[in-house]
């Protein structure tokens, strides 16, 4: 198959910037990773406290959250080296 | 529509003086000073005028089927002519949401997990706040719909707590909501950054199709809506019912003031059941000069508002044609 010049270079450009980005960001990998998952627990917490127990004053309209955010919580509990969900809220396993 | 418009205008100067032009009209004040039997009265005037009218009652006892000598569903129902009316039951709301709710988890949760979501989800249903915060959602979903096709929205609210509740609502919850939109956005934009890290499928989840984002800011838009509606002076206005007695004036003066804070206009004070002139005896003498200083208190304490004097009827107020005598027999307002 025929592919053009242009985007024969505009993929190697990319690749390159990529290769760039990738040599700058190493150091900071970890950190970067940290910092995401930080946020995410924090709004996960602000969103849905009621999912740990706590109560939350707006629970009722977080509740459309609960599809995509049920899903964080099972991996948030997973990764605090916690097998089954902690007593008291969500027990999602 | 524009001869409808035409025709509303023409009915208008039929209308008696004490009625604002506002389109949005609320009832509120203390139980049982008359909201219902107030705002039904307006809602048939306007009727009569030509106005397609409909009439709210968010009030869960439910008097306004009663007044009306109708009964009335959660839809609007046509009672007669152009007159509309409905009642909002917020158990039922809060009820039809969490279906709503539960609904869409199964399509994305895993069916391990309904049982233990829908208990969550039954919690949330009973926690405080949720019948406010679902009657909230109708009435702003009603706004932004059905209500359009109306040229009056006459609303009966439930005695004051709640309905301040109601209204203060979009301003605490539009602030909260920004917070969390906020928070999501910066979450995305460094999810972004560590997942285009790991190849084309983590850079493909951008910060237009997280779900949690588009939700959030759904409901804050709503939330802008409604109060945009709510604070709009040329629209909407409050209106408050007391009656020349200690407790409700008290509670009514809070009430204005809390609306005061929250840029809500608040329109008209009527004064329900004052003793007519015609009334005599030693008796009813005695409680007209009880009553003479109260009324003089409320035209002092809203001085900034019209104050309407409604006399006490002979009869009891209900139906259509007993709706229409009220408004005859009140004076012009005293201010």
């Amino acid at each position: 198959m025929h592919v053009p010049a242009w985007r024969t270079l505009l993929g190697r450009l990319r690749s390159a910037w990529s290769l760039y980005d990738g040599i700058f960001l190493v150091p900071y990998r970890a950190e970067l990773h940290r910092e995401y998952l930080q946020r995410r627990d924090l709004f996960l917490l602000l969103g849905c406290s009621d999912l740990l127990g706590v109560p939350n004053p707006v629970a009722f309209y977080t509740l459309e959250l609960y599809p995509e955010l049920i899903e964080e919580f099972h991996e948030w509990h997973l990764r605090m080296g916690m097998p089954h969900a902690p007593d008291g809220g969500f027990r999602c396993c | 529509m524009a001869s409808s418009h035409g025709d509303a205008a023409r009915a208008r100067r039929r209308i008696p003086v004490l009625l604002s032009d506002a389109r949005i009209q609320f009832f509120g004040g203390k139980g049982g000073v008359g909201k219902t039997t107030l705002a039904a009265a307006h809602a048939v005037a306007f009727a009569d005028s030509g106005a397609r009218t409909l009439l709210i009652s968010t009030d869960p006892a439910h008097s306004t089927s009663d007044v009306l000598a109708t009964p009335l569903g959660a839809d609007p129902q046509q009672v007669e002519g152009p007159l509309w009316a409905m009642e909002i039951d917020p158990a039922h709301e809060a009820d039809r949401y969490v279906a709503d709710v539960k609904a869409r988890i199964q399509d994305t949760t895993p069916p391990r997990l309904w049982q233990e979501v829908e208990r969550q989800i039954d919690v949330a249903r009973v926690s405080p706040g949720a019948q406010e915060a679902a009657l909230f959602e109708r009435v702003a979903r009603l706004l932004e719909t059905e209500a359009a096709a109306y040229d009056r929205v006459i609303f009966d609210t439930a005695p004051t707590g709640q309905t301040l509740q109601l209204l203060s609502l979009p301003e605490m919850m539009q602030a909260w909501m920004a917070g969390l939109i906020g928070r999501r956005k910066k979450l995305n934009a460094i999810a972004k950054i560590w997942k285009g890290r790991r190849g084309p499928a983590g850079e493909a989840r951008g910060q237009a199709d997280d779900p949690v984002l588009a939700a959030l800011e759904a409901r804050h838009e709503r939330f802008v809506r409604a109060r945009a509606v709510l604070t709009d002076r040329a629209q909407t206005v409050f209106n408050f019912v007391v009656l020349p007695e200690q407790l409700p004036i008290l509670e009514t003066e809070r009430a204005v003031a809390t609306l005061d804070r929250y840029q809500v206009p608040v329109g008209t004070v009527f004064v329900n059941r004052v003793l007519p002139e015609r009334a005599e005896g030693a008796f009813l003498a005695q409680r007209r000069e009880r009553e003479h200083g109260y009324l003089e208190r409320i035209t002092k304490t809203f001085s900034t508002h019209p104050v309407v004097h409604v006399p006490l009827q002979g009869q009891d107020v209900v139906g259509l044609p007993a709706l229409r005598t009220l408004l005859t027999t009140i004076d012009p307002p005293s201010s």
